[in-house]
């Protein structure tokens, strides 16, 4: 098991986002998260990643209770992290912030080795000719194929991926989709995606699917069998009147 | 050897610039006054270029230094010249203390909080210093006299008008060195993230409170030989309102911000132009001087937002003037 989430709470005033929410992931699974918005999806990233840390409940990594690391230890240890919305290093280079990743992920690499490694990543998600770029002159889509990039550079053992995939054309997703089962089977990491819609997208990658509904988790299973449980439609489309 | 060859244009400015000094007639005195800023802002540069953070304290470690300079001459002048020697460590070592215990702390906050928090460092340590009456208060420490009688005169006008400028200009040249160190190694990338998206920075791995307490730290050290150098040793004596003038503070922000923060020749080209401004205004326009600074300072900053160097380093990208620009 590579990473266990018990009975995890987050409160902000009132509401609460995310409400004792317990699940597991193993080495090398390839999960997706799917639940509506405010469903408390990227809380729940936030509370693994270290930016906030759990009113209740306990994150276990590798059998080491991280609950309460902050964020840049548990980066060390293995977590990467991408965002909904993309933040680049605007001013620095495409190359420089992968390098970066791979600086201070969780190989201690030096400068150079950094700058190789990087450029290694820029090659697999394929924007290596954007290398000399500032990145915030980049694409949306570019953005988010650096973030990838910037966080594999990291080589996490667990990789969690915020709306990768939100607001692209259908065949962008297919190249990310593609992308994602490539890294998935030559990289040996954990992926989590979550979306909020795309289903059908996240059918084609996951091998299991966690479905949120209001801070709790709704159904967790096979891909298929979750998205048409009645429960999963009813969050999505209402109930049946009729 | 990068490093080195990225700070050979200021090398080469400061050679300039002292052969400028030491050759033409009546040169000597606004060169000295170039060098003091060029210092200064080298040092700073260190700090606010490398992190973007404001430090409105910034010259208390500037007094400390100077105070350190002046308590080993006080205490140690038996062993001659040494003397000056164990006073620029001692000045060092008083403000990495300082920036040690006031990074600790404040630099956990963020921008403009961390501003907001060192802005009574300065006005504290003053206030600190006339109210207790440590190292003689209100009164300062006058060592002109006891200069004189212990190293004589003529040794004591030479290391005030001459030694203490020169001293300078290594200052200049070492802090900039540093700066280029620091931005090819891992400390300038994780600084760079941290300046970029400080939240991404963490969850990127990289500790930012450990880099920005060692760009302060390494920051105010400079400073504090600064204060030791040009204060203490150039004038000989030390007031607590004079050295824990926020003005200086000002003026260092200006420096860097004229020059382009974070490049390698902006404290260079920022400490140049504001010296001899400042210089030549108070003798063509004495009096006004500072009503004439002004308008042509923020003229400067409006036209070149990331200052002089930040532009012309924009500019010659991708062209071969590109590796003598940083």
């Amino acid at each position: 098991m590579l990473l266990r989430a018990e009975n995890l709470r987050k409160s902000f005033g009132g509401i609460k986002a995310v409400d004792g929410v317990t699940f597991e992931i193993e080495e090398g699974e390839a999960i997706g998260i799917v639940g509506p918005n405010g469903s408390g999806k990227t809380t729940l990233y936030n509370l693994i990643s270290g930016i906030y840390l759990p009113d209740e409940g306990r994150v276990i990594f590798e059998g080491k209770d991280i609950t309460n690391l902050p964020p840049y230890e548990r980066a060390k240890l293995g977590i990467a992290r991408t965002f909904q919305i993309p933040r680049p290093f605007g001013n620095a280079t495409v190359l420089e912030n992968v390098a970066i990743g791979a600086m201070f992920g969780r190989e201690k690499l030096s400068v150079e080795e950094a700058f190789e490694r990087a450029e290694e990543y820029l090659k697999l998600v394929g924007i290596e000719n954007l290398r000399h770029k500032e990145a915030k002159l980049l694409t949306p889509l570019e953005k988010r194929l650096m973030e990838l990039a910037r966080a594999l550079a990291m080589k996490p053992k667990l990789l969690l991926l915020d709306e990768v995939m939100a607001g692209m054309n259908p065949v962008d997703v297919d190249r990310i989709i593609e992308l994602l089962k490539k890294i998935h089977e030559e990289e040996d990491i954990a992926i989590v995606s979550m979306v909020e819609h795309l289903m059908q997208a996240i059918v084609k990658f996951a091998e299991r699917v966690i479905v949120m509904h209001q801070g709790k988790i709704l159904v967790e299973g096979k891909p298929e069998e979750v998205l048409n449980h009645p429960k999963v439609i009813e969050v999505y489309l209402g109930k049946k009147v009729i | 050897m990068k490093t080195v060859k990225d700070v050979l244009p200021n090398l080469i400015f400061l050679i300039i610039l002292f052969i400028i000094g030491s050759s033409v007639e009546g040169m000597w005195q606004p060169i000295a006054l170039i060098i003091f800023y060029v210092a200064l802002g080298q040092a700073f540069n260190i700090f606010l270029g490398l992190t973007g953070y404001v430090d409105f304290g910034y010259v208390a470690f500037l007094g400390l230094g100077a105070y350190g300079m002046a308590l080993a001459i006080q205490n140690f002048a038996h062993l001659g010249l040494i003397s000056i020697a164990i006073g620029v460590v001692a000045g060092a070592i008083f403000a990495a203390i300082l920036s040690l215990a006031v990074g600790g702390v404040a630099l956990r906050l963020r921008g403009a909080y961390f501003a907001i928090a060192t802005i009574g460092v300065n006005e504290g340590f003053r206030f600190f210093i006339e109210g207790t009456r440590l190292w003689g208060g209100t009164e300062g420490i006058v060592l002109s006299g006891f200069m004189r009688k212990t190293f004589g005169s003529e040794t004591t006008n030479l290391l005030s008008t001459y030694v203490s400028d020169v001293a300078l200009f290594f200052v200049a040249f070492i802090s900039a060195l540093i700066t280029s160190i620091y931005l090819r190694s891992r400390i300038g990338y994780a600084l760079l993230a941290m300046r970029e998206d400080e939240d991404v920075a963490k969850v990127m791995g990289i500790n930012v409170t450990k880099y920005k307490i060692l760009a302060f730290i390494t920051s105010a050290v400079f400073a504090g030989v600064i204060g030791a150098l040009a204060w203490t040793l150039k004038l000989t004596y030390v007031f607590p309102e004079d050295v824990f003038n926020i003005v200086y503070t000002v003026e260092a922000i200006v420096i860097v911000m004229l020059g382009g923060a974070g490049t390698l020749l902006g404290p260079l080209v920022g400490g140049t132009f504001y010296a001899l401004l400042k210089y030549y205004l108070n003798v063509v326009f004495p009096g006004v001087q500072l009503l004439i600074l002004a308008p042509i300072l923020i003229a400067v900053v409006v036209l070149f937002p990331e200052g002089l160097v930040g532009y012309l380093k924009k500019k010659v990208r991708g062209t071969k003037l590109e590796e003598f620009v940083r």
